[in-house]
């Protein structure tokens, strides 16, 4: 028995400096982003000897990074609103509503999970071009909701199906018709689900470039993401204002971590164990 | 908060309507209904539907479609004429191409050890190391970054006058061209993804451990079972399934979410050494103006993708039967 237990404190060393390994790049990127320029070349482990926060400010400043947040928050905002309303409909149509056709349509929708956007994206961009999207909010929005539709979808139908029939039975004799029954039983009843693929949804949504970089090239609609790509050409011989930048960056999603850990995690989970 | 104690807010979906067929049918028809109304009933799946079938057929179908087509036309002067097979004969003779696909191979060799990180890790969190709480919400943590913080950050991490180096340099060590050797690259873009998503499948693994039957485990530890012999006889076997979903995950994930490390670390080089598939698609379509090349570059990518998802779940069938 207690040789299992050393055997325990044993596993625990070499997690212990994984952990660490995992923590480190970004508490290093957090210091980095405190100091000076000479400090840094100086001496790059040192802990800052005060908080310059003059390097934040640049980075916000020069780059146009407030334009950038701005612009994500607007898009994916607007995109997990879509996602959510769109899937919950389809989820709750797939799950809870009989008519021909349902198991082809759910497949089409499965199916779609396993088109990558890399598969795609040209003739996407091409479309997207064609209807005069390219470099709009609303083509950026629209491609987004179509990427991470199925996944919703999919959550959604398996979230739906776990729903007792007799609470929409009681809700029918109620007299509510097929629409009220979803905004009143479906959608209040999905909270939980709709949290969960709603905070992964914008994560997704969030930490996108490939998409972003594709169909909103221009500078001022640049989201948060691609803004942070352009920091590095113009940063290279500061590292503490590059560095400034990145925390920037990537301040929000920690947030969003530290507070709904449980729910991303779930919600990873659960796309794993529906398959 | 630790993940541990999370009540899995998606509850797994009843036996026997697992397929996609709906309840048997219970909804009394409304007595009251007149006959627009039942009409309207019967619409309203398609109505809800509606919306989210459009977006899928316009912007996931109809794309695949027309790039399969793309591919067989040309670029530039030979717009929209039919052209054969000779992007695929210019992709297959593309120096680039072809290194792309010989990452692909390289990363198939190192799936196996991208899989078995979480898969060892979630095992020992499961058996409750000392502070498994803590090292389950310290190791999901990257998995949230965007792949373009993560590359922004390991950029100064592994710049060649950067800390790691200056750390190796103090042992003697080095220094290393971590993103300008060819022959490193690759391996440290790999690295950083591996690093940057090792939590997700920990997370998905542990979703797994949380089916396992624990008397096995019991039964396993009474008969005086190793670590190595319970995890080969008893937790590789019952946890075939999640192994499986990993595995194919896993790569997915290696075939389309490296763009922004890519983008961000190496822009496809060292002298083209990190060139994957993905990148390839993109810089052909945005940056060399050639979509008709990027397509089939595309439905290459696409039966890549198709090849490896069957072929790992035939391997993996026959493996765990032979266990």
């Amino acid at each position: 028995m207690s040789q299992a237990r050393w055997g325990r404190w044993l596993l625990a060393v070499p997690m212990a400096v994984l952990a660490l390994a995992t923590v480190y790049p970004l508490v290093f990127t957090a210091n980095v982003a405190m100091k000076t320029r000479r400090d840094y070349i100086l001496d790059r482990f040192s802990l800052a000897d005060a908080l310059h926060w003059e390097n934040i400010a640049t980075a916000w400043n020069s780059v146009g990074m407030a334009r950038y947040l701005a612009n994500s928050v607007v898009v994916v905002t607007v995109s997990v609103f879509l996602l959510l309303l769109f899937g919950s409909m389809a989820g709750f149509a797939l799950s809870q509503l009989r008519f021909r056709g349902s198991s082809v349509l759910f497949l089409c929708c499965l199916a779609a999970l396993f088109v990558p956007f890399q598969v795609i994206m040209v003739p996407l961009a091409r479309i997207m071009g064609d209807a005069g999207l390219v470099d709009t909010y609303p083509g950026l929005v629209l491609a987004y909701v179509a990427q991470f539709l199925p996944f919703t979808i999919f959550l959604m139908t398996s979230y739906y199906r776990t729903i007792p029939p007799e609470i929409i039975d009681a809700a029918r004799i109620d007299g509510n018709d097929v629409y009220g029954v979803y905004r009143r039983i479906m959608l209040p009843l999905g909270t939980p689900a709709l949290l969960s693929v709603g905070i992964l949804n914008a994560l997704f949504c969030w930490n996108d470039v490939l998409i972003s970089l594709l169909l909103m090239p221009s500078a001022d609609h640049r989201t948060l993401m691609v803004g942070v790509t352009s920091l590095r050409g113009q940063y290279s011989d500061d590292i503490p204002t590059f560095a400034s930048g990145v925390l920037i960056a990537a301040v929000p999603v920690l947030v969003i971590y530290l507070f709904l850990q449980r729910q991303i995690a779930d919600g990873v989970a659960a796309g794993a164990t529906k398959g | 908060m630790p993940v541990d104690e999370a009540i899995p807010s998606v509850r797994p979906a009843p036996a026997g309507r697992t397929d996609g067929t709906p309840p048997r049918q219970r909804v009394p028809r409304a007595r009251a209904a007149s006959r627009g109304g039942r009409r309207a009933e019967r619409l309203a799946p398609f109505v809800l539907l509606a919306p989210a079938l459009l977006i899928l057929a316009l912007l996931r179908f109809w794309p695949l479609l027309l790039g399969v087509n793309f591919s067989f036309t040309g670029d530039g002067d030979r717009n929209g004429l039919m052209v054969g097979l000779d992007n695929y004969r210019e992709l297959f003779g593309d120096p680039l191409f072809r290194g792309a696909l010989r990452n692909v191979g390289l990363l198939v060799l190192l799936l196996p050890v991208a899989v078995a990180i979480p898969g060892l890790l979630a095992t020992f969190i499961y058996l409750r190391v000392p502070g498994h709480r803590l090292f389950r919400s310290v190791y999901f943590f990257p998995a949230v970054l965007s792949p373009v913080i993560v590359g922004a950050i390991f950029n100064l991490l592994l710049a060649f006058d950067g800390p790691l180096n200056a750390l190796l340099g103090g042992v003697g060590i080095g220094p290393v061209d971590w993103l300008g050797d060819p022959d490193v690259a690759m391996f440290v873009v790999v690295g950083v993804h591996v690093w940057a998503t090792f939590g997700m499948a920990l997370v998905v693994f542990l979703a797994g451990f949380a089916t396992l039957d624990a008397s096995l485990l019991d039964a396993a530890r009474v008969d005086g079972a190793s670590l190595p012999q319970t995890i080969r006889h008893v937790i590789v076997p019952s946890l075939s399934r999640t192994i499986q979903f990993v595995f194919v995950t896993t790569m997915i994930g290696m075939l389309t979410s490296m763009f922004g490390l890519l983008y961000v670390m190496t822009s496809g080089g060292p002298e083209g050494s990190t060139y994957l598939p993905e990148y390839y698609i993109w810089i052909q379509q945005g940056q060399m103006n050639r979509p008709a090349l990027a397509s089939a570059a595309s439905t290459v990518l696409f039966l890549i993708m198709l090849v490896v998802g069957l072929l790992q779940i035939s391997l993996l069938r026959r493996a765990v039967r032979e266990a």
